[in-house]
């Protein structure tokens, strides 16, 4: 599916970034469909040369653009803008509070062009635009489970219905933790090396518990225990203890899930009464810290119970042979 | 796997109680449901997973069923969106 973003979409983006952006003309226009994650800066455009000119991506008009338009004649602006505006520009923005002349905010009204003054320095919009364009334009997709963010760890809890994510997650935050969302996360892929978790705007940190039904988590446990998004950084998935299940004992490999094409840590916590799930992705969550420091628990012991057969055998070996 | 795609006509969308009783008839089917809308995928067995969807009115709704009484569950559920929760909700 080819994505692309309406001009409108950027205004009120869902990361609630604030261009500062003033409409000076073109209104009609704000339905446009943009398709290109990159800007141009049209400096080369407005000096006459029009090759290679990116006519599709938002332009920019920074300091240099507006000091070289004042340096042109009358005519020669109505020459270069009648050329530029030939083109179907998608939208212009103009930094540093400088307002465009009459005779641009004539052509971009006539030619539906939505025209735009930021008080943000050229560096920074365009920093600020690109990240709202690109979390626009990255690949998502929607998962049925639910993320946490335990000890700092965004962790995605996936598993059957009924199974007792929600519950978990529930226990979780009594504990301290935070809801990200319940039953329907987000997914999308950050600079395609990150996944960023969030939820459904609509229903953000509300979940549903069988038995009590809707509850809104920020107001029954205080704003401490939510947050908007999360990276995932582990999935856990809660599975019915079946006993002809081989459930991994050592955790010596790394098990890895597949999202959006990259790999996230896996586990698989066997449910079963008596077993105290929040506890166990708690512990989860803090071995998985230690890992990313580089320390491995399965691995240190293998290596500790290696290192000593061989100290035995040596010593073995040795009595053997004074004997 | 059976698919279905519907219009929604009520202009109240579909806010909690139309999602309960749409969860409520989707639990009686043991295949697995999904509604879809958009690039939007909801598990048709969860709430939160619907009213997350946020379905307003004129909204096209994807019903997918996959497993035991699929076609059923899609038939159902679809008649109950085309006929506006009508027949649940009096009762």
């Amino acid at each position: 599916m080819k994505k692309y973003l309406r001009i409108h979409d950027i205004l009120e983006n869902t990361q609630k970034i604030d261009l500062q952006l003033t409409l000076v003309a073109g209104s009609e226009g704000l339905d446009k469909a943009i398709t290109a994650i990159e800007i141009n800066r049209p400096g080369l455009t407005l000096a006459g040369f029009f090759d290679y000119f990116a006519y599709d991506r938002i332009q920019i008009f920074g300091l240099g653009e507006t000091a070289y338009i004042k340096t042109l004649s009358r005519e020669r602006r109505e020459e270069i803008y009648h050329k530029f505006f030939s083109y179907d520009i998608v939208s212009c923005v103009y930094t540093h509070n400088e307002y465009p002349d009459e005779i641009f905010i004539d052509f971009a009204k006539k030619y539906k062009v939505p025209t735009f003054v930021t008080r943000y320095p050229t560096t920074r919009f365009i920093s600020l635009l690109t990240h709202i364009v690109e979390a626009a334009f990255a690949e998502s997709v929607t998962i049925h489970g639910t993320l946490v963010d335990v000890f700092g760890i965004g962790i995605l809890l996936i598993g059957k219905s009924g199974v007792g994510k929600s519950e978990t997650a529930l226990e979780l935050i009594e504990r301290g933790h935070r809801l990200i969302a319940d039953d329907l996360v987000e997914v999308k892929k950050i600079d395609e090396s990150l996944l960023m978790g969030n939820g459904s705007e609509l229903i953000r940190h509300h979940m549903e518990i069988r038995g009590i039904g809707i509850l809104n988590v920020r107001d029954i446990f205080g704003i401490r225990s939510v947050r908007n998004r999360k990276r995932i950084e582990l999935v856990a998935e809660l599975q019915e203890w079946d006993a002809n299940t081989h459930y991994d004992r050592l955790g010596i490999e790394e098990q890895l899930y597949t999202i959006l094409d990259l790999e996230v840590p896996y586990i698989i916590v066997p449910v079963r009464p008596g077993r105290n799930i929040p506890i166990i992705i708690e512990t989860a969550a803090l071995n998985q810290r230690l890992k990313k420091i580089g320390i491995f628990s399965a691995q240190e012991l293998d290596k500790k119970i290696q290192e000593w057969i061989v100290r035995e055998n040596e010593d073995y070996e040795r009595e053997k042979g004074e004997n | 796997m059976k698919e279905k795609k519907v219009k929604i006509k009520s202009d109240a969308g579909v806010h909690a109680r139309p999602a309960s009783i749409l969860v409520r008839e989707a639990m009686k089917f043991p295949c697995d449901i999904y509604l879809i809308k958009g690039q939007m995928e909801a598990n048709g067995k969860s709430i939160m997973s619907v009213l997350g969807l946020a379905i307003t009115k004129g909204s096209f709704l994807t019903i997918r069923a996959d497993g035991e009484m699929e076609e059923e569950a899609v038939n159902r559920l679809s008649a109950l969106i085309e006929n506006d929760f009508a027949e649940l909700a009096s009762k």
